[in-house]
């Protein structure tokens, strides 16, 4: 399969080709918040590189985050249309499974806790166990940064850190008695790929918010368009 | 013949359409997430952000299929999006998406000035319309009065210096206990009701053609204080009457001062009835043609981004993949 593997759960963001060949092409931007001004020309370019034209990719992957509203919706735009335009597949993976992969493939092994920065002091967490692979001990949620260092803390047992969110908040994160870090801040697009591959296309991709709007909880009229 | 798909998300409203060149609609689809909204009183920017992600695909899709077109290769020349001013979150969705259908079809894209759009609302009504033209453009987000001398061709002769007018009916829609949107539950009740009951100011913001609606609102919040046994439709009658004197004596100023063809109403609140009868009236006065939008015009739509799209492309334009969303996209400014 041609794949196209898009991330924007995060303030960088990557983009990713892999040919039938297995040749794979990738492009990291780490300026804040650009992904709209980068996204599709990036994703031109490498299709270039790669020399196969747009309606020879088979799947599109997107990182359905959980991560920065902003970001998740220009990435999630992007796939949806760009899938759709060509008629390929359009699978998800999650920011934080993206890290575990990412970690296991760079030989992290027993327990490592996904962190990506929601913002306000927040964290998306998530506990997988790397062994055979990156299996899911517990389900995705949004908590405190400072929560989850003392829970980590006082729980005494091997642990790696890996995200955004512990490069956030790193000082806090260091502190954690039996914890290490695994410095990774954008989720592993070379993850995305290989996990995208193997999955199961399911309909519709939607992101994965973890929070309600917090424009729900304080609304003001002040923010209708000028 | 030149097809373009439009695209438009700035607010509440993702929407697709398909344009050819001499104006006519072959498809317009509009899918809004007003309900998401309704409970809090005017558009939850986060909650239309939300609702573009899962539309936007599904919205293309059924605008290319009324339109009879490959959903794979569809014979566009083109694609126009709104990119700006508008929501941030929003517009990111339209553009985002643009981009990469103008990815996957290799055809160009041109980012569209959504106030420009409206301009072009008429032209789909009436092709054949005689330039130049006096448009008052108003909505939930907007208020100008705009001399147009040709498609694309426009100059901002006056603008709100506070609220908008929509956003004027929303708020005193919500100080009357009413829902929102404002516009058409005031519209209603002052059908049956007596505008002279309440006396409220005609602002008129100087000699020149700004306007001004937070002032209005402050007097109708007072008026009905001081007279509490006044009918809720008679307060609805007496806002309506005020706020649109306001829009027609600059308006009529406007016309005194500039020799145009026609007069033109454009945006959400051209649905208004007292609006349009008034405008109407206005019209014959001058001997000029009057254009009134078809509802489906007045409200956000992608079929007026394709026609101000396909204006762009016939001179040669078209966007970079670079191209940002510019929330505060002003509608002399050059881009
Ligand atoms: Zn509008």
């Amino acid at each position: 399969m041609n794949l196209v593997a898009i991330e924007t759960a995060t303030s960088a963001c990557a983009v990713a080709v892999r040919t039938r060949g297995g040749d794979e092409f990738i492009r990291v931007f780490d300026e804040e918040r650009r992904h709209n001004e980068v996204l599709s020309e990036a994703i031109a370019q490498l299709l270039d590189e790669a020399a196969i034209g747009v309606r020879e990719v088979d799947r599109v992957i997107v990182d359905r985050g959980p991560g920065l509203y902003t970001g998740l919706r220009v990435g999630l735009a992007t796939a949806i249309a760009l899938a759709q335009g060509i008629g390929a597949d359009l699978v998800a993976v999650t920011s934080l499974e993206t890290l575990a992969w990412g970690a296991f493939s760079a030989g992290v092994r027993g327990r490592l806790v996904a962190c990506v920065d929601a913002r306000r002091g927040e964290i998306f967490t998530q506990l997988f166990e790397l062994g055979d692979g990156a299996e899911q001990n517990s389900a995705p949620r949004v908590a405190r940064a400072r929560n989850v260092v003392i829970e980590w803390a006082t729980n005494g047992a091997p642990v790696t850190f890996s995200g955004d969110g512990v490069e956030r908040y790193l000082s806090d994160f260091a502190a954690v008695p039996n914890g290490v870090i695994h410095h990774q801040a954008v989720p592993s697009i070379r993850a995305a790929l290989s996990m995208g591959a193997r999955r199961v296309v399911e309909g519709a991709v939607v992101p994965l918010y973890l929070r309600e709007a917090d424009a729900v909880a304080n609304f003001t009229t002040r923010e209708r368009p000028q | 013949m030149t097809l373009v798909l439009g695209i438009e998300t700035s607010c509440d409203e993702t929407a697709a359409a398909l344009v050819d060149d001499r104006y006519h609609v072959h498809a317009s689809v509009v899918e809004s997430s007003i309900d998401a909204h309704r409970a809090f009183g005017g558009v939850v920017p986060e909650l239309a952000g939300r609702a573009h992600v899962t539309t936007i695909g599904p919205v293309v899709k059924r605008a290319l299929q009324e339109a009879g077109l490959d959903a794979l290769s569809p014979q566009i020349d083109a694609i126009a999006v709104t990119s700006g001013p508008g929501l941030i979150g929003s517009l990111l969705v339209g553009l985002s998406a643009a981009k990469a259908f103008s990815l996957a079809w290799g055809v160009p894209f041109v980012g569209v000035n959504h106030l420009e759009g409206h301009l072009f609302a008429p032209l789909l009504e009436q092709p054949d319309l005689e330039w130049p033209l006096m448009t008052l453009l108003v909505s939930g987000g907007h208020s100008l009065i705009i001399l147009q001398s040709g498609p694309g061709e426009h100059q901002v002769l006056g603008e709100t210096i506070d609220d908008a007018a929509g956003e004027a009916y929303d708020k005193v829609a919500r100080w009357l206990g009413l829902g929102y949107p404002g516009g058409p539950e005031i519209d209603r009740l002052a059908q049956v009701g007596d505008a002279s009951r309440l006396e409220l100011p005609v602002s008129m913001v100087g000699a020149g053609f700004d306007l001004s609606f937070s002032g209005l609102k402050t007097a109708v919040v007072r008026a009905t204080q001081k007279h509490n046994d006044v009918a809720i439709e008679d307060v609805a009658a007496s806002f309506q009457a005020a706020l649109s004197e306001q829009l027609l004596r600059k308006l009529r100023s406007a016309l005194e001062r500039y020799e145009v063809r026609g007069v033109a109403l454009a945006g959400g609140v051209a649905a208004n009835s007292a609006l349009r009868a008034k405008l109407s009236d206005l019209a014959s006065e001058f001997a000029l043609t009057c254009h009134l939008p078809s509802l489906e015009m007045c409200t956000d739509n992608a079929a007026m981004i394709a026609a101000a799209g396909l204006h762009r492309f016939a001179r040669g334009e078209s966007s970079p993949y670079s191209l940002g969303a510019d929330p505060n996209w002003q509608l002399d400014g050059a881009r």
